[in-house]
């Protein structure tokens, strides 16, 4: 019983003390973010179709279909192309600064909000991937994601390093007028009545909070309040992914289980017909190749329903779930090629990812920091992601701008 | 919903969706050879950075628990040097098999340089194989839009955080909140689940209460392919009756407009979703809202009409269906099912002959009659 009591409070000190899965939370925040900033760029030339304000799925009708369910979209405020434009601006800006991790916070809520309003306003043109990168930009809204790879960890970094050197660093501006202009902004959005209850409470603790944990840290960094705000943060982004962890294996069980039941899976074929349906084939040659041999076609068949039943309980064991994740990437990388749906499998990558262990992010992390010194010199560097952090003391190498982060980790 | 499922309308509460953002039949279930170690973390070369803990342990083969245990053990707060490479040789010599610290070092000890700490007992840790707490986690940066606090102090190597560093006012608060949000992510996880599970006893019994904890924006449906996948090629084709510009009547060919979006798909690296999902979905949308008899159900089904129609007279614009002068009067939509042919391999027949189903004229409406533009 005591040890029992003595495992509670260790976990309860673990969840509360520190934002478990920094890389992987990360990686995800990158692997939505880019996936979604790609998606928009590569839609372009279609906004107007697929989400535009004369599309076939009209404003009104998508107006009819919000008014029944209650999806947040800020497209159907306005049935002018420069509320359109803006909104699908704003949704491309918000998923770069995301990815780069500039105002992780913030940039967190409003991809948020950018991939709800393009995707609600046309529910009918999304497909899987739309789907996980919806539920994923909902949940990376409570994790603490920029603890690395994010300009927000280098400048913390920086900022650190100065005090280390008895500077004062420059107070931070951006930060005080981001959090002003976003209250503004939801000032007015509140006072036009454009959002539901639930919404508007929603925004407002956020923003509420955020201005909270920015007085607290400014005004007394070590006092109890600013520890509480922390303990919960943490405890708010270990739920998160927790439930991102959670979404990932129901996402494989579904699939599989569902997947046992039909008889094509039973017979060893069902990989076969995809292969030929005409919206999925943009390289028939190949795709007649991959299921041109029936005992190839049974094992990847058969192969495909294990592995989708079995990952969540491999997570039991590191090993097996290594193998089961790099065997679901591939498939994935495969299928973004074999049957054109890039997005898709970019998506459910970037989901896969949550389960990759820390030493390989590092590992990569590390290697991405020393082929972008390699390749970006000179001004660019300044820009570029830094790498993961260690937390010597800093010393003059750690406060060196022009050493390519990574590969000091 | 999903066109790429043999029984499409199975799902639990379907009927009662305000809403299908639905993830119609993408594809995910091809699964190549399981190349698995290829893309695995392979152990690399333990060449960078010496004495890294999360390296080391790679070299070791990355196999448990092993990793997160090395190093962090004795909370030893110097820089990352010998110590946590040697862990991770023991962790190699010792044969990589089960979690090495044990939890042994207690999670007082300040975390050690490279986060890697003992991996303790908790699950959630362990799933989340983290090398160990981030040092980043300890800063007062975070959530806040402007977290670099206080100019003057130095923030110190190891600050107490978590529960303990609270009084007791303060843990109470902190105990409260930490229920809240460990009810409020299991509730999630079980509605979740629950919504994606096929129809049960509880389902049954509080399918409203899930609906209403789902809907509209946990909505989710990953029977991808599944139970089985889609058999045969589904074409949706259009002709209108066009009124030319001396006053005549005349009637188009049929439009297979989905074998137009299969020849944009061919080739394609990169497909948009107006050529692969749009009018795919589109259909599938107008099959779910519609009997057999073409009988509209709701506002879905009248929706789902105007939705099908507006997408095929902007398509016929494109296509030149309209002379100049000329206008859209009626247009009719119909779809070819093909039996997609049975591998070579099996000895089942299916029949290769088209099924068709047609829908009634429907009349253009004012707006739409010299097209749609988007």
């Amino acid at each position: 019983m005591s040890r029992f009591a003595l495992a509670v409070s260790r976990g309860i000190g673990r969840v509360t003390e520190t934002a478990l899965g920094p890389y992987q939370t990360a990686v995800v925040r990158i692997g939505f973010a880019g996936t979604w900033l790609l998606f928009l760029l590569r839609e372009f030339p279609h906004r107007q179709e697929m989400y535009g304000p004369d599309a076939p799925w009209s404003l009104d009708m998508a107006r009819q279909l919000v008014a029944g369910n209650h999806a947040f979209t800020v497209l159907t405020w306005s049935g002018s192309q420069v509320w359109f434009g803006t909104v699908y601006v704003f949704a491309l800006l918000s998923s770069a600064l995301l990815l780069v991790g500039w105002r992780t916070r913030t940039m967190s809520v409003l991809f948020m909000i950018g991939v709800l309003s393009l995707q609600n306003r046309s529910v009918f043109v999304g497909d899987g991937g739309d789907n996980v990168i919806h539920l994923m930009a909902i949940y990376l809204v409570f994790t603490r994601c920029g603890q690395v790879w994010s300009l927000d960890e280098r400048r913390a970094r920086r900022a650190r390093a100065a005090r280390a050197r008895g500077e004062f660093p420059a107070p931070d501006r951006a930060g005080p007028v981001l959090w002003c202009a976003v209250g503004l902004a939801l000032a007015v959005v509140t006072g036009a009545g454009f959002l539901g209850v639930g919404w508007v409470v929603l925004f407002w603790v956020l923003w509420a909070v955020h201005g909270l944990w920015w007085y607290v840290g400014r005004r007394a960094p070590h006092s109890q309040p600013r520890i509480l705000l922390d303990v919960v943060a943490n405890a708010v982004h270990n739920a998160a992914l927790f439930v991102i962890m959670a979404e990932a294996c129901l996402i494989y069980s579904t699939a599989g289980w569902y997947k046992i039941q039909g008889s094509r899976w039973q017979d060893g074929t069902a990989v076969y017909y995809p292969l030929h349906l005409d919206y999925f084939t943009p390289w028939p040659a190949l795709s007649d190749l991959m299921s041109s041999y029936g005992v190839i076609v049974l094992l990847v068949t058969y192969g495909t329903v294990a592995v989708q039943v079995a990952f969540p309980f491999t997570l039991l064991n590191r090993r097996a779930k290594n193998v089961l994740l790099a065997a679901m990437m591939t498939e994935h990388a495969v299928i973004a090629v074999v049957l054109g749906l890039p997005f898709f499998s970019l998506a459910m990558i970037a989901a896969d990812a949550v389960f990759l262990p820390t030493s390989f992010l590092r590992r990569v992390g590390a290697e991405a920091g020393r082929v972008r010194g390699r390749f970006v010199r000179g001004g660019l560097a300044r820009l570029a992601l830094p790498g993961p952090r260690k937390e010597a003391p800093p010393t003059a190498e750690e406060t060196a701008e022009h050493t390519p982060a990574g590969s000091r980790a | 919903m999903d066109t790429y499922d043999e029984k499409p309308e199975d799902r639990p509460g379907d009927s009662d969706a305000p809403v299908s953002r639905l993830p119609a039949g993408v594809a995910r279930d091809e699964r190549e050879n399981p190349q698995a170690d290829d893309v695995a973390p392979a152990p690399g070369p333990a060449a960078a950075a010496p004495g890294e803990a999360g390296k080391a342990a790679d070299a070791a083969g990355e196999s448990g628990p092993a990793s997160t245990g090395a190093g962090g053990d004795t909370g030893a707060p110097g820089p990352a040097a010998a110590a946590p490479g040697e862990a991770g040789k023991a962790v190699d010599a010792a044969g990589e098999s089960g979690p090495v610290s044990g939890g042994a070092g207690g999670d007082t000890g300040a975390p050690g340089p490279d986060g890697a700490r003992p991996d303790e007992t908790g699950e959630v840790a362990r799933l989340m194989e983290r090398g160990g707490p981030v040092p980043e986690a300890m800063d007062p940066h975070g959530p806040p839009p402007a977290p670099v606090a206080d100019p003057g102090g130095v923030i110190p190597v190891a600050p107490r955080r978590g529960m303990a560093a609270l009084s007791l006012r303060y843990q109470i608060a902190a105990a409260l909140a930490l229920a809240v949000v460990a009810v409020a992510a299991c509730v999630h996880v079980g509605m979740v689940f629950l919504h994606v599970a096929p129809s049960n006893t509880l389902t049954k019994k509080h399918g409203r209460a899930i609906d209403d904890w789902i809907y509209p924006e946990f909505e989710q449906n990953w029977k991808l392919f599944a139970p089985n996948p889609l058999q045969q090629n589904i074409d949706v084709q259009v002709r209108a009756e066009v009124l030319t510009a001396d006053g005549g009547v005349r009637t188009t060919g049929w439009y297979d407009l989905s074998a137009l979006d299969g020849a944009a798909i061919h080739g394609n690296p990169l497909p948009s979703h107006s050529q692969q999902n749009e009018l795919r979905r589109a259909w599938d949308f107008y099959l779910g809202a519609h009997d057999t008899a073409n009988r509209p159900s709701g506002l879905r089904g009248a929706l789902s009409e105007d939705y099908l129609r507006r997408l095929v007279v902007m398509r016929l614009g494109r296509e030149h269906a309209l002379g100049r002068g000329d206008s859209f009067a009626r247009v009719q939509v119909r779809s070819s099912t093909t039996n997609v042919p049975p591998p070579r391999w099996s000895d089942e027949k299916v029949s290769r002959t088209p099924v068709y189903r047609e829908l009634p004229w429907w009349s253009v409406p004012e707006s739409e009659r010299s097209g749609v533009n988007a």
